[in-house]
C-alpha cells in the first residue's frame, strides 16, 4: 500500500473541506445512459425480496393485534389455536423464555418488551404470535385466540394529551404525564435575541399550522425469516440498516458472536427510513428466533398492508410561529413552538433550517414531544420535514404580508448562522470550494422552467378561462449534506479477464447506488464501466452506509474511491515488479524497467505514458487461472517444459480494502453551501376544493452528478411522494373508538401516474458539496421539501391560507368559507 | 392470500397454462391466483403490495387482458392461459430493455406489474399515444414515484416493436 496514497485518503477523513483530490478526467461519472446494474433483475421479476424467501419446512408467523387503542390483556386462552391442525407454535407474552426487554433495533440500541401485554394503540402487536404451516392457518389460529382485554382511557389529540388530567397514554413507560421531554434543555434551540429582532421589525406575522399523520407505505410489507443452522442464526432482514440487525441479534440469548451470525439483506421494497428505524422493528425476528429454535424449522414473520400503517412520519404535530421582517424582506426574528407526537427517535429541533440557511440573527424554537394513543412515528424519508415546513411557512407568510415576491425574500435572507451570503462566500473560499451562489442558480433555472416572471401574480387574483383559480408556489432550502458515517469497501481484480469486483454490503432500496459506485471505481481505476461490477455482500460485512441520511455517495462514494486508488497503485506496482517469486525463481515484470509512475490505465488497459503502444490489458496482468489456480500455467507443469520459469508468471492477488469516516453536518461541524428550489403550478376549483397540480419544477444543486438517471429518479419520485404527503395522504383515526380508519391503499391516497401534470427535473452542479468530487446526497430531500410547496401554491391561487396539511378539498373549502 | 374464515374451504384440481407451460395444481377454493403463482409455482414476479386490487403489482395477463391476480381465485383459472412477467422476459419483449434503459425501477417492487400491464397494452395497441399509456398504467401504483420514466420506456418499446427489433 502506498503510504502517500493512504495519507491523502486520511487527509479527507472527517471531510470538513472541499475535496482536494478530484479526478482530472471523468469518463463514466456524470455520463448519461449508464445501464443500471439491478435493472434487468427488477424488470423481469427475478430480483428476490425477503417476502419471496421460501425455505424447506418454513413456518409462517402472524401476530395478534390489539382491537383497542389502549388496553391490557387480562387473560389469554390460546388452547383452541394450539389445537388447530397445522399450528406448530403459539408464543405468548407470558412465555418464560421471553426476557423483560431486548434490543429490538431502532435508531439507537433499545431495551423494549418483545411481546407486550399492554397495547398503547389500536393495531399494536401484543400478546401472542402464531406460527403455522401456512399463513392461512396462522390467520385462522389468531381468530381462535380468546383474549380478555381491560380497556383503558385513551387520547388521540396532542393538545388534549398535554392538558392536566388527560388520560395517561403509556403509564408503563411515562407514569407522570404525556409530555416526554419536560425540562430537557436540548429541545430548545436559540440564537440571538428574538425580542430585539421583533422590535426591529416593520411587520410581524403570527400563525399556527399543523401537519396530519402521514406514513411511508413500504411497497414490501415488513417481514423477515429466521433459521438456526445448528447453533447459529441465519436471518433474512428487510432493513435499511442490516448491520443494526446484526448487532441487535448478537445481544440476544445471552450473546451470539458477530462472526457466527449470517445476515441476508436482499433487495428491499423500500421503507423510506420509516420501518427500518422503528423501535421494536426486530420484534418479529426475536419471536421467530424463539419459535425456530423450539420447532427446528425456519420461521417467516410478516405484517400485512394494514399493519404497515401502524407507524408514521415523526413531524406530525402543531406549530405556532411569530416572525418579523423589515419592509424590504429582511427577516429579523423567528420564534416558534412545536408540539410533536409519538417520536421514536430523539427529539429533533424544527428551526434548524433557519440557522443553517439564512442570515436571520434571532431564532428561538421550543419542541414539546407528546404521546397519544396512535402508533409510533419516526423519520419518513427524512426527519427534516418539519424544518422544511417551518422555513416554507414562515417565508411564505412574511412575503405575503409584505406584498413581496417570495423568491426575492428567499434570496434576500440566504446565508448561514445569522450571516449573509457575502460571509458565506468567504467561508467557501476558506474551505477551498468554488464560490457560487447556489440559491441564485437554482431559482433562475427554476423560474425560467415554470415561467415565474410571466405567471406569478398577487394571491387570489387570477381566474383561468376554465373557471379555476391559478396559483404558483415556491419553496427552497439547503441540500442534504448530512453525510455522517463510516464505510468499508474492498475491490479486487478478477483472474482470467481482469474485471473489477467491488465488495460491499447491500442495503438496496432502489436509489441505484450500486451503479454509481461502479462509475466511481471505473473512473478511478481507469477501467471501462462494463468491466466493473458491484458484488453485494448479503451479509452486513464490509459495513457500508445505507440510504439513510443520504450517505450512499457522500460516504460510500469516498470509500469506493479510496479502495480504487489503493488498488490502482497496487496494479501499477505489480506491473513493474518480478512475478511469481518463489523458491523456484521468478518471472520478469510485465513492464520491465518501468516504475509505477511511468504507467497509467485507460479503458482497462495498462500502458506506458511515454510510449502508449507499450500496453497490456488488465487481464494479461491478472493472468489466467489454470487447473490448480492462477499459479499454474495453462501449458503444463513448469518444470516439465524444460523452461521452468518462463510460464510461471503468477501475479500477486490484486485486492484493496479501504474505508471512510466522517462526522457530517449534524454535529454542527460544517456549513451547508448547496441549495435547492422547487416550484409548483396549481389550479384550484373553488366549488369542490380540488387542487390540481399542473406542473412541478424541482431544482437540486447536488454539487456533482454521478448518475444522472439515479438523481432524476429521486427528483421524480420525491415530487410524487411529496405531493401525496402534502395534498392527499392522511391516516385517519375514529375519535370515538381510536381505531385507524383508512389503513389500506384504497382509502389512503398515494399519487398515481395522473396526479401530477408534468415534472421538470433540473440538476445544478456547483461542486460545493463535501462528498467526493464535491457532491451531496439527494435521496431524502425532494420528498421531504415538496410536501410544503402546495401551501404557498394554494394560497397564491385562492388568496387564503390553508395551514393544515395535507391540503385536502375539505380544508380548501373551509378556508374559502364554504364548509 | 386473504382467507375468509367463515366460508367452508373445498379443494379442487385445476389445469392451466402459465407462460406456455402446462400445470396441474391442487388448489383450495379460497386461494388467490397471486398466492398460487408466487408461493406454489415460485413465480415471484407477481408481487403482493396492497392485496386488495388497488395497486397492480400482482398483474398477470389472462386471455390478453391485464388481471389483478390478488383479486382472482385460482380455482376460476381452470383452463386459462396466463402470462406473467417471467414469460414476458423469456420472450425477450423489448419492454424489458426499455425499462432498464429508462431506469423505470427504484426499489423494483412494483416494476413487474407495470411491465405486465404495459405488455397487455402493446398487445392490443401497438402504437399507443402518451395519454393512452397513462390511462393504461394509472392503476399501477409506484410509491417510489417512477411514473414519468415508464411513459418514455413504453413509447420506446412500441417503437422497437415496430422496427422488429427484439431488444
Ligand atoms: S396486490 Fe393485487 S392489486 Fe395490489
Ligand atoms: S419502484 Fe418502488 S414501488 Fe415502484
Amino acid at each position: 500500500m502506498s503510504s502517500d496514497e493512504m495519507s491523502k485518503i486520511q487527509e479527507l477523513f472527517d471531510n470538513l473541506k472541499s475535496d482536494k483530490y478530484p479526478l482530472e478526467e471523468y469518463r463514466s461519472v456524470g455520463k448519461r445512459g449508464v445501464r443500471r446494474i439491478d435493472g434487468y433483475e427488477k424488470a423481469t421479476g427475478y430480483a428476490k425480496y425477503t417476502m419471496d424467501v421460501q425455505l424447506p419446512g418454513m413456518l409462517y408467523a402472524r401476530f395478534l393485534t390489539s382491537p383497542y387503542p389502549h388496553a391490557e390483556i387480562k387473560s389469554l386462552d390460546t388452547s383452541k389455536a394450539e389445537a388447530l391442525p397445522g399450528v406448530r407454535a403459539v408464543l405468548r407474552y407470558d412465555d418464560p423464555e421471553l426476557p423483560p426487554g431486548a434490543d429490538l433495533g431502532g435508531h439507537e440500541t433499545s431495551d423494549v418488551p418483545v411481546l407486550p401485554k399492554v397495547a398503547h394503540f389500536q393495531g399494536e402487536e401484543v400478546g401472542a404470535i402464531v406460527a403455522a404451516d401456512s399463513e392461512e392457518i396462522a390467520e385462522h389460529a389468531l381468530a381462535l385466540i380468546e383474549a380478555e382485554w381491560e380497556e383503558r382511557p385513551f387520547v388521540l389529540d396532542p393538545e388534549e394529551a398535554m392538558q392536566p388530567g388527560a388520560p395517561l397514554v403509556n403509564p408503563e413507560a411515562f407514569p407522570d404525564g404525556n409530555i416526554t421531554n419536560q425540562d430537557q434543555g436540548i429541545d430548545v434551540e436559540e440564537h440571538g435575541d428574538v425580542e430585539k429582532g421583533f422590535a426591529e421589525a416593520d411587520k410581524i406575522v403570527e400563525f399556527k399550522f399543523s401537519q396530519g399523520l402521514n406514513t411511508w407505505i413500504g411497497p414490501e410489507c415488513p417481514c423477515g425469516v429466521f433459521r438456526w443452522n445448528g447453533e447459529y442464526p441465519e436471518v433474512w432482514v428487510k432493513q435499511q440498516r442490516p448491520h443494526i440487525c446484526k448487532r441487535a441479534i448478537a445481544s440476544w440469548f445471552g450473546g451470539i458472536p458477530m462472526n457466527k451470525i449470517q445476515i441476508h439483506c436482499l433487495y428491499q421494497g423500500a421503507s423510506f427510513g420509516g420501518w427500518s428505524q422503528m423501535p421494536w422493528n426486530m420484534g418479529g425476528h426475536y419471536c421467530a428466533a424463539v419459535i425456530a429454535k423450539r420447532t427446528g424449522r425456519p420461521v417467516k414473520w410478516m405484517f400485512n398492508r394494514r399493519e404497515d400503517f401502524y407507524g408514521g412520519e415523526m413531524d406530525i404535530g402543531i406549530y405556532y410561529f411569530k416572525a418579523g421582517a423589515k419592509l424590504d424582506g429582511t427577516i429579523t426574528a423567528v420564534k416558534g413552538r412545536a408540539v410533536v407526537v409519538n417520536q421514536g427517535m430523539p427529539v429533533f429541533g424544527f428551526v434548524k433550517h433557519f440557522a443553517e440557511n439564512t442570515r436571520i440573527p434571532n431564532i428561538y424554537g421550543k419542541t414539546e414531544a407528546v404521546l397519544v394513543n396512535k402508533g409510533p412515528t419516526t423519520a419518513t424519508r427524512c426527519e427534516q420535514n418539519s424544518n422544511c415546513y417551518c422555513l416554507n411557512e414562515v417565508f411564505s407568510h412574511l412575503a405575503d404580508a409584505l406584498g413581496l415576491d417570495p423568491v426575492e425574500v428567499a434570496l434576500k435572507n440566504d446565508g448561514a448562522e445569522g450571516h449573509d451570503i457575502t460571509w458565506l462566500n468567504e467561508q467557501k473560499t476558506k474551505l477551498g470550494f468554488p464560490v457560487k451562489d447556489s440559491l441564485k442558480e437554482c431559482v433562475e433555472k427554476g423560474k425560467a422552467a415554470i415561467g415565474w416572471d410571466e405567471k406569478w401574480h398577487l394571491p387570489g387574483t387570477k381566474r383561468l378561462p376554465n373557471g379555476k383559480l391559478h396559483g404558483l408556489g415556491f419553496t427552497w432550502t439547503h441540500e442534504w449534506d448530512d453525510s455522517g458515517g463510516t464505510s468499508e469497501i474492498a475491490i479486487r481484480i478478477e483472474r482470467n479477464d481482469g474485471t473489477a469486483t467491488i465488495l460491499g454490503c447491500r442495503s438496496d432500496v432502489g436509489v441505484n447506488a450500486e451503479t454509481a459506485y461502479c462509475q466511481v471505481a471505473a473512473d478511478e481505476l481507469g477501467m471501462r464501466i462494463e468491466d466493473v461490477h458491484y458484488k453485494a455482500q448479503v451479509d452486513a460485512t464490509f459495513f457500508a452506509m445505507t440510504p439513510d441520511t443520504s450517505t450512499n455517495m457522500s460516504v460510500n462514494g469516498f470509500a469506493v474511491r479510496n479502495a480504487a486508488r489503493l488498488l490502482k497503485r497496487q496494479v501499477l506496482e505489480a506491473a513493474t515488479i518480478r512475478r511469481g517469486v518463489t523458491q523456484l525463481g521468478s518471472a520478469p515484470p510485465a513492464f520491465p524497467g518501468k516504475k509505477p509512475e511511468d504507467l497509467d490505465i485507460k479503458d482497462s488497459v495498462i500502458y506506458e505514458k511515454a510510449n502508449p503502444s507499450n500496453r497490456k490489458t488488465l487481464a494479461e496482468l491478472a493472468k489466467f487461472a489454470g487447473a490448480q489456480g492462477p499459479i499454474c500455467s495453462p501449458k503444463g507443469e513448469p518444470f516439465r517444459t524444460g523452461q521452468p520459469y518462463l510460464q510461471y508468471t503468477y501475479t500477486q492477488p490484486l485486492f484493496a480494502h479501504s474505508w471512510q469516516v466522517q462526522m457530517g453536518t449534524y454535529a454542527d461541524v460544517r456549513l451547508r453551501f448547496c441549495r435547492q428550489a422547487h416550484f409548483m403550478e396549481v389550479e384550484v376549483d373553488e366549488e369542490t376544493g380540488e387542487v390540481e397540480v399542473k406542473k412541478v419544477v424541482t431544482v437540486n444543486d447536488v454539487g456533482r452528478v454521478i448518475n444522472w438517471e439515479g438523481c432524476e429518479g429521486q427528483q421524480y419520485g420525491g415530487a410524487y411522494m411529496g405531493i401525496g404527503r402534502g395534498r392527499s395522504e392522511e391516516v385517519v383515526h375514529d375519535p370515538l373508538t381510536g381505531v385507524m380508519l383508512n389503513g389500506n391503499l384504497l382509502n389512503y391516497k398515494i399519487p398515481t401516474m395522473l396526479d401530477i401534470g408534468s415534472i421538470d427535473t433540473i440538476l445544478v452542479e456547483t461542486g460545493m458539496g463535501y462528498g467526493p468530487y464535491g457532491l451531496v446526497g439527494i435521496g431524502e430531500d425532494v420528498a421531504t421539501v415538496t410536501p410544503t410547496l402546495i401551501g404557498p401554491a394554494v394560497h397564491n391561487a385562492i388568496g387564503k391560507w390553508v395551514d393544515d396539511f395535507p391540503i385536502t378539498p375539505d380544508r380548501v373549502l373551509k378556508a374559502l368559507g364554504k364548509a | 392470500m386473504k382467507p375468509d374464515k367463515k366460508v367452508p374451504v373445498s379443494e379442487d384440481e385445476i389445469n392451466f397454462s402459465v407462460n406456455g407451460d402446462l400445470y396441474k395444481v391442487r388448489v383450495q377454493s379460497n386461494w388467490t391466483l397471486q398466492y398460487v403463482l408466487h408461493d406454489e409455482l415460485g413465480l415471484t414476479g407477481s408481487k403482493e403490495l396492497c392485496n386488495e386490487g388497488a395497486c397492480g403489482a400482482c398483474a398477470v395477463i389472462i386471455d390478453g387482458r391485464p388481471v389483478l391476480s390478488c383479486m382472482t381465485l385460482a380455482i376460476e383459472c381452470d383452463g386459462q392461459t396466463i402470462e406473467t412477467v417471467e414469460g414476458i422476459a423469456r420472450a425477450k419483449h423489448p419492454l424489458v430493455e426499455a425499462y432498464v434503459k429508462h431506469s423505470c425501477m427504484q426499489c423494483g417492487y412494483c416494476t413487474p406489474g407495470f411491465i405486465v400491464t404495459a405488455k397487455a397494452l402493446l398487445d392490443k395497441n401497438p402504437s399507443p399515444a402518451e395519454e393512452e399509456i397513462k390511462e393504461a398504467l394509472v392503476g399501477n401504483l409506484c410509491r417510489c414515484g417512477t411514473y414519468p420514466q415508464h411513459i418514455k420506456a413504453v413509447l420506446e418499446a412500441a417503437n422497437n416493436l415496430h422496427r422488429g427489433q427484439p431488444i
